[in-house]
């Protein structure tokens, strides 16, 4: 079989003759493959999509992702950047056949330095890794995302994640300092600073963030790292009813209370934890994880307090505090688990990362979380409502039979008129997972007074067209037909 | 489909509730010794499912990466949906064994001119996949084979041996422990 025959190829792409032995000239012949299980494999990401790369690579050096670049380009082949693969919206999957730039070779830890408050990596370091190394000094690296385990920091960066403690500490976006890059035609930049502080003209590093591998390829970072705070004091509030959680997390933020966790979980996604984990979660319509940290015990008490007095005034219960570390390793545990359990909710279902990171104002956070129901109970399908509220961001996940295809229509529909609400209410398509394809319609349509400034600045940096190409701005208007679906529906 | 594979058709459900999060892959020693996505347990998965709905071919590479595994269960102590991971495998090694396909890559083997027939590897087994042959020649069999290696740890005449290239052959581990020995002696 070859690649562009493939079945599950949608467009016959011709792949360039010779290209694995020149990849090989480059690389090495160990690291170069394209037999068709790699290929079958390396064409899924974590979303719903599917498409098969002609070659997977994975360069061990820079000036390695220097020369692969130089050659695609002089060869117009496409290059998808791929850090863990745990991205939800198919922004690794090569919707045009190409190379696969694996970046996980590139793992070290270049330089740790907590007098300066920052660390130097190369991209494809594990998040978790990158913390478990900063620990003994005293630091973490805060956005933790729940793919933390596995996630690379360079995909973190590509797709500006974010996570439980970006409520405090920030996104992505808010820990790039700086970065090397490995441009469209081999050529490699430096970006940004080591400072905390840069006001020089364009803030061309932040262009990357989030540019899913479209711009360039990050090839090293510098990112801002923090003091593990002394004291961390978690709390659990139940609530009969939806919207009052979500009233809370709108007053808790606008009463300038800093939680260091404010995260909302559902009945389904509370019951899906139950079930598949054993977590032990109390049956409500709602909780609430809140959180404070600080040096200052008092502190600490003070700010956890108050979002507690906040919960009570919206009829919270069962408010349960604790400075127990073990506790709150197991709930974060069971918060990170929460995606993977939401496929055990109901017998026959699928969790699918469909709409899955909307952000909405807070003031619309308890009317969000109820549409999300109405909207999934129109459509056939199951919704749930979660996620890091205290950053304005709402998690979902279309919980359905994949292999019925109707199933898939009331997807395609429940997907549009999620948007259609998040828009209407000024609220924007995905908060940290990215865009990809499946939410490429929907975030077209929220982009459209930029969307020619953005593929000026595409045609600018990639005038080849060749990295990630067919993603964001140029994506198909419909993510159902975009590429195979990694499902079978009848 | 291929008529081999009719038997795994059971583990659709299963193959699809797989959100392909990659906790699975994160304590995987197999993915250590080999850290392509191609081998992770997440990918094991997706092959199976290529081979049920026919978008894949079975071919010997795709029968040793489904089959190479050493059945830890790290990945299903990781799964936070819960999908049989190693169940799954076993099963779809024994279809692609039945096949025609090699699925020894992880598994032991016993060189018959240094066995002594003792048997303490047939006790030893926790998978009761070492039977004497008819002639009485301790024989492993590649499907039940979980790749723990307690067989070759304790024959007494060194007969059993895993292969090389998982980081588990007798030589790699002797290279391991000289490595961790004088990386600690260098720190001293």
């Amino acid at each position: 079989m070859t690649p562009g025959n493939h079945p599950i190829f949608r467009k016959v792409i011709p792949m360039k003759e010779g290209l694995v032995q020149d990849l090989q000239e480059i690389v090495g012949e160990d690291a170069v493959r394209d037999d068709p299980a790699d290929l079958y494999v390396y064409g899924s990401d974590s979303s719903v999509h599917c498409a098969l790369p002609w070659a997977i690579v994975r360069p061990g050096t820079v000036e390695e992702v220097q020369e692969i670049l130089r050659y695609a380009n002089s060869n117009g082949i496409p290059v998808v950047t791929r850090g863990a693969g745990s991205g939800m919206s198919g922004q690794a999957v090569p919707i045009q056949g190409g190379i696969i730039l694996d970046m996980k070779r590139l793992n070290k830890i270049l330089e740790i330095s907590p007098e300066n408050t920052y660390v130097r990596v190369q991209a494809g370091v594990v998040d978790d890794d990158l913390n478990r190394a900063l620990k003994p000094y005293g630091f973490m690296y805060p956005p933790a995302p729940a793919s933390s385990r596995i996630a690379t920091i360079g995909g973190e960066i590509a797709n500006n994640a974010s996570g439980t403690r970006s409520v405090k500490y920030g996104a992505t976006r808010d820990c790039v300092l700086g970065m090397k890059v490995v441009m469209a035609d081999g050529s490699l930049v430096n970006l940004g600073s080591t400072t905390r502080v840069e006001a020089s003209g364009y803030q061309v590093d932040r262009l990357m963030v989030g540019s899913e591998g479209t711009l360039g390829v990050i090839v090293e970072a510098t990112m801002k790292i923090v003091p593990i705070p002394k004291y961390r004091c978690m709390g659990v509030a139940c609530f009969n009813e939806l919207e009052e959680a979500g009233d809370t997390i709108s007053e808790i933020i606008a009463s300038g209370t800093q939680p260091s966790v404010l995260e909302l979980m559902d009945n389904v996604a509370i019951t899906a934890v139950n079930t598949a984990i054993d977590l032990g979660l109390p049956d409500v319509e709602a909780l609430l994880f809140i959180e404070a940290d600080g040096n200052v015990k008092e502190a600490v008490d003070y700010e956890i307090e108050r979002m507690k007095e906040i919960a009570e005034k919206y009829n919270a219960f069962g408010i349960d505090i604790s400075y127990d570390a073990e506790k709150r390793t197991k709930l974060f545990k069971g918060r990170k688990k929460l995606f993977a359990s939401l496929s055990r909710y109901k017998e026959g279902y699928s969790c699918t990362s469909l709409a899955d990171d909307m952000a909405v104002p807070y003031s619309r956070m308890a009317e969000m979380a109820r549409k999300i129901h109405d909207i999934a109970d129109r459509n056939d399908v199951i919704m749930t409502a979660y996620g890091h509220c205290g950053s304005g961001c709402v998690h979902t996940k279309i919980l359905m039979d994949p292999t019925r295809k109707e199933q898939w229509e009331g997807a395609r529909n429940a997907v549009r008129e999620i948007y259609e609400y998040v828009r209407s209410v000024g609220g924007t398509t995905s908060a940290e997972h990215g865009i990809g394809l499946s939410k490429a319609p929907a975030w077209k349509k929220e982009k459209q007074d930029s969307l020619e400034i953005i593929g000026a600045i595409k045609k600018a940096l990639d005038p080849n067209n060749i990295l990630n190409p067919g993603k964001l701005q140029d994506a198909p208007d419909d993510w159902l037909t975009a590429t195979d679906l990694r499902y079978k529906a009848e | 489909m291929t008529a081999n594979f009719k038997d795994l058709e059971k583990w659709s459900p299963e193959l699809n509730i797989c959100i392909r999060c990659g906790y699975c892959y994160e304590l995987c020693p197999l993915y250590k010794a080999h850290p392509w996505e191609s081998d992770t347990p997440r990918a094991k998965m997706l092959l199976v499912y290529g081979l049920l709905t026919g978008d894949l071919e079975p071919s010997q590479h795709v029968a040793e990466k489904i089959s190479e595994c050493f059945f830890c269960k790290n990945c299903e102590n990781n799964c936070s949906a819960n999908v049989p991971v190693t169940d799954i495998i076993k099963e779809a090694k024994a279809a692609l064994a039945e096949a025609g396909y090699e699925v020894d890559r992880t598994a032991s083997t016993v060189d018959e001119d240094l066995c002594c027939r003792c048997y303490t590897c047939v006790s030893v087994c926790k998978a009761e996949a070492v039977e004497p042959d008819e002639d009485g020649q301790p024989v492993v069999d590649p499907v039940e084979c979980e790749g723990c290696g307690v067989c070759a740890a304790s024959c007494p005449s060194g007969a059993i041996s895993q292969k090389d290239g998982f980081g588990v052959s007798r030589e790699e581990l002797r290279q391991l422990l000289l490595d961790t020995l004088r990386k600690g002696a260098q720190v001293e």
